[in-house]
């Protein structure tokens, strides 16, 4: 089956993966983002993500759905967790599975690429020295909260 | 006549515009470009380039005329992952 996900629940590997399990399929490819303890060589303690959830839903299922008429996948998750989200913690899921490795791959290369680049999602970095960041402000006051 | 719609800001434009849905009374009508322009700049003061828009969460050109009652979402660079 399919499925997308915007959650402030931590990302459940194991059942992402029965979701893309079919016996016609001889490949799963999985991505898992997580939180790093650094950006730019800068300590970090972790990241708030910020999200306009109707939005991030659908976009989600959309981006799923191209990849499925795209690419030869069986079945397609993509899941997304917002939030307060410590170093470790994973914070997006791509799994698809298909008949053949290179589609897999290719697949789940292309869904987390355009997750990153298409769905309403902010973060912000927790700086180690107590101050926050967001990512992607173009300019101004880099230090807010 | 005088038309109400409401604004969603995200990340650092919530931050600067110190809420995250405000409601605006037009009175006249406008396209988002023009609101922008208008009520945004500058406090949000990146160009109108730098923005996606949504309006009932479907995505829409700047040129869009707003309609009363239309929820608009002002979104910033994305930077999920």
């Amino acid at each position: 089956m399919d499925y997308y996900l915007i959650t402030e629940d931590p990302i459940n590997l194991a059942e992402a993966l029965s979701m893309i399990d079919d016996p016609s399929t001889g490949a799963q490819a999985i991505f898992l983002g997580t939180v790093r303890n650094e950006f730019e060589g800068r300590a970090s303690l972790g990241l708030y993500y910020d999200v306009y959830p109707p939005m991030a839903q659908s976009q989600i299922r959309k981006i799923g759905e191209a990849l499925k008429e795209e690419f030869d996948i069986r079945h397609v998750v993509i899941i997304h967790r917002i939030g307060e989200l410590p170093v470790g913690a994973a914070s997006v899921l791509v799994a698809v599975s298909a008949p053949h490795r290179e589609q897999a791959f290719a697949a789940a290369k292309a869904g987390i690429d355009r997750v990153k680049q298409q769905v309403p999602i902010w973060k912000k970095e927790h700086w180690a020295d107590g101050s926050s960041q967001w990512h992607d402000e173009p300019e101004g006051t880099k230090e807010s909260k | 006549m005088p038309s109400e719609i409401t604004v969603l800001f995200f990340s650092f434009a919530a931050d600067r515009m110190n809420t995250r849905e405000k409601t605006y009374e037009l009175p006249q009508p406008l396209s988002v470009k023009e609101f922008f322009q208008q009520y945004l700049y500058p406090s949000l003061k990146e160009p109108l380039e730098s923005w996606l828009f949504s309006v009932n969460e479907e995505w829409v050109d700047p040129h869009y005329a707003l309609q009363p009652g239309d929820e608009l979402a002002v979104v910033p660079p994305v930077s999920g992952g």
